[in-house]
């Protein structure tokens, strides 16, 4: 059973359609990335599901049903726009917000100090939040997401503001909270990271879904058809079924005639007793995916 | 334990463990504490038994001169000087002599009976320097001269004819009777009415500043996915009205133990006693009048993105709490007429209003019951739409907003 279910979601805020027809699931134990440029929709459509609005049209399923105050306890957010009580201490903040999540006051502040002491702000803990620095505060802001561990995670940006030893951090954790079955719904701009940790993503741009799936099949839709080859020695001037021979620093990208298989290219390498050193099908990265799909969507429109 | 409990909870610890609050509530009765002392001090050196040593810390008499003045005659009335008199006044035959004896010093003005002073009741004030407020400060010993002279020298009637009645007032009324003509009196209404204004809108606006600083730390989207934005509203208005309350008390509170310890100070007799019925109305007008601006400034709270957007808004809010202040003489010294009935009965204009009448006269209880009564809807309609405009959306929005849009809000419009 998929623990967020988005069927057609719609909602204008005046004349703006924020979010148009919107669907997508989120299933137990993944990491899924939520993902499209500044202003597409990805913050209503969080904000639908998380119930702070109410969608125009469409209906929102959170493990398996109607959002409910229960359901609300099971569910840890860290917003893009974070903050906390900036005057009052650290360990004070974050127990109020736990026990705002249904925590017992007397458990919160068991599982407060173990992850003050994780996230090595145990030192910090009388402090108030605002003599703390940013990274500081942002982890701070993970620890009201997790604490109460919650069946869904919904995280948007969790790495900005973080070193790269904090970032390993944090990615460890989520892969941790993976582990243990949680949903985590991710929303960023670092595309490299939803390729390291995301199972399954869905693009949003314009307040449309415009792709949707796992990470394997978007990259495979987006294949060109062309093969990124690496030899010993340098490569004919022409190939059969080759259009073109790009050369890079590291090396070739051959792009093919249509319709023409990689087996026969190789074969044809072979027979002409060319060492071959890489021979893979050229795939997209996500960030090429993610321009050559907002600059499409937007040249479209 | 409930999600509103916990806001509750929250919303009251921080706010009374906040220094600046600390500090106010005790720095207050401190300073009264200070003045107390002060002015007990003074009243203690000077062997005076009475209030009057209040009353001369607040008005103090003008410092009049020690010398005598003098008086030329020209209407022939003046037989003779007054015994009472006769250090103050000193005759001259001309001005002449009365100018040379301004300037030498031996006196410090001089008065002319006009020749018509019979008709025309006039008497020139002839003094070196020119003082419009403070002049005239020893005019009581030329008004007994000439009582005394149109009484043919029969000092006691002259008295009479000064100083005709001698009124004593006594109250009708079943509640305790305060003395008229007591300085502190006049002063209890006045103490009631401010405090009542400071207590209502510090604490009201103690809710605004609370909201838009959670706005500005941006909390509001995380606590919407713990509290709905009804349990945040209640949560906070009930906790900060709590908050209000405990100022209330102990402001009150040692400002009657200051009563108890200036007693013995003072001689107050019944001065300051006040009906019992008061404090009940007090608590209250306190809670009905706390509901309707505190949602008015929940309401400008949700709307605004930051607390200086607020400022016009908040202004044109508070308005109606401040028109009390402005006709607080009339409330005072007319308690019972037609702007007074109408201020004190005027939902918005009522609680401190209401509350200055009832520690300046007997009010009839129609009155004071209407007026609760009519707080009380006006605080159950700002509540219901303070609640309508606590939404996510308003929220979560960074729109600024002005005064109309904000009281189209109000009216859901």
């Amino acid at each position: 059973m998929s623990t967020i279910n988005v069927e057609q979601i719609s909602k204008s805020f005046g004349a703006q359609k924020a979010v148009d027809n919107v669907s997508f699931d989120v299933e137990p134990g993944e990491i899924f990335g939520l993902l499209g440029p500044n202003g597409a929709g990805k913050t209503t459509s969080i904000r639908i599901i998380l119930d702070i609005f109410k969608p125009d049209t469409g209906k929102v399923s959170i493990l398996g049903g109607q959002m409910t105050e229960e359901k609300k306890n099971k569910i840890g957010y860290l917003p893009e726009e974070r903050g906390l009580y900036q005057d009052i201490s650290l360990d004070r903040c974050l127990i109020y917000l736990a026990t705002l999540k249904g925590m017992d006051e007397h458990e919160a502040q068991k599982r407060i100090s173990e992850y003050l002491e994780k996230f090595d702000l145990a030192a910090s803990k009388k402090k108030k939040v605002k003599e703390l620095s940013k990274g500081m505060q942002q982890k701070a802001q993970l620890i009201t997401t997790l604490v109460h561990k919650p069946e869904i995670v919904i995280i948007d940006e969790p790495f900005s503001a973080l070193d790269p030893v904090n970032t390993q951090m944090v990615k460890d954790i989520l892969q941790e909270e993976r582990a243990r079955g949680t949903s985590i719904v991710m929303c960023t701009h670092q595309m490299h990271q939803v390729e390291a940790l995301a199972d399954r993503i869905a693009l949003i741009s314009q307040g449309k879904t415009v792709l949707y799936g796992t990470l394997a099949n978007v990259r495979q839709q987006f294949a060109k058809e062309a093969l990124i080859v690496r030899t010993s020695s340098a490569l004919p001037a022409e190939l059969p079924g080759v259009s073109e021979i790009e050369k890079t620093n590291s090396h070739n990208i051959l792009h093919l005639v249509e319709g023409q298989k990689p087996q026969d290219i190789l074969r044809e390498l072979l027979t002409r007793n060319i060492v071959v050193e890489q021979f893979e099908i050229a795939l997209p990265t996500l960030d090429e995916i993610f321009i050559e799909v907002v600059k499409n969507k937007g040249v479209s429109e | 334990m409930s999600k509103t409990w916990l806001v509750l909870k929250n919303e009251f610890l921080s706010a009374v463990l906040r220094r600046s609050f600390l500090l106010t509530l005790v720095l207050l009765p401190l300073m009264s504490f200070i003045i107390l002392l002060v002015v007990s001090g003074i009243q203690k050196s000077s062997g005076d038994a009475n209030t009057d040593a209040l009353t001369d810390f607040f008005s103090p008499k003008v410092e009049s001169s020690n010398l005598p003045e003098g008086f030329i005659d020209l209407s022939g009335l003046v037989k003779e000087i007054p015994q009472a008199s006769q250090e103050k006044l000193v005759r001259f035959d001309n001005e002449d002599t009365a100018k040379k004896a301004v300037e030498a010093g031996t006196i410090s003005a001089y008065y002319v009976i006009e020749k018509d002073f019979l008709a025309e009741g006039t008497i020139l004030y002839m003094r070196p320097d020119y003082n419009p407020l403070g002049g005239m400060e020893n005019t009581g010993a030329i008004e007994t001269l000439m009582a005394n002279a149109l009484t043919d020298g029969d000092i006691e009637l002259a008295y009479r004819v000064q100083d005709p009645l001698n009124v004593k007032e006594v109250s009708l009324a079943a509640t305790p009777q305060r003395s008229s003509s007591n300085m502190l009196t006049f002063f209890l209404p006045y103490i009631v009415t401010f405090l009542f204004y400071i207590v209502i809108l510090t604490s009201s606006s103690l809710l605004l500043n609370n909201i838009s600083t959670e706005k500005q730390n941006r909390m509001m989207e995380i606590l919407m996915t713990s509290v709905t934005p009804r349990q945040m509203l209640t949560g906070k208005i009930i906790a900060l009205g709590f908050v209000g309350l405990l100022q209330t008390i102990v402001w009150s509170g040692s400002g009657y133990l200051m009563l108890l310890f200036s007693g013995q100070q003072f001689a107050l007799g019944d001065a300051f006693k006040l009906p019992p019925s008061i404090l009940i109305w007090g608590i209250i007008y306190f809670i009905l009048g706390y509901a309707v601006y505190a949602s008015l400034m929940a309401g400008v709270g949700a709307l605004v993105p930051n607390l200086r957007e607020a400022g016009q808004t908040t202004t044109v809010v508070i308005l109606p709490l401040i028109i009390p202040l402005v006709f607080i003489s009339s409330l005072i010294q007319a308690p019972n007429s037609p702007l007074s009935v109408v201020l004190s009965l005027f939902p918005l204009t009522a609680p401190v209003s209401m509350m200055t009448r009832l520690a300046a006269t007997t009010v009839p209880f129609w009155q004071t019951a209407l007026a609760a009564v009519l707080i009380g809807l006006t605080a159950l309609f700002l509540v219901q739409s303070a609640a309508k405009m606590f939404r996510a959306q308003n929220l979560l929005s960074g729109q600024s907003i002005n005064t109309k849009t904000f009281f189209s809000a109000l009216f859901g419009k």
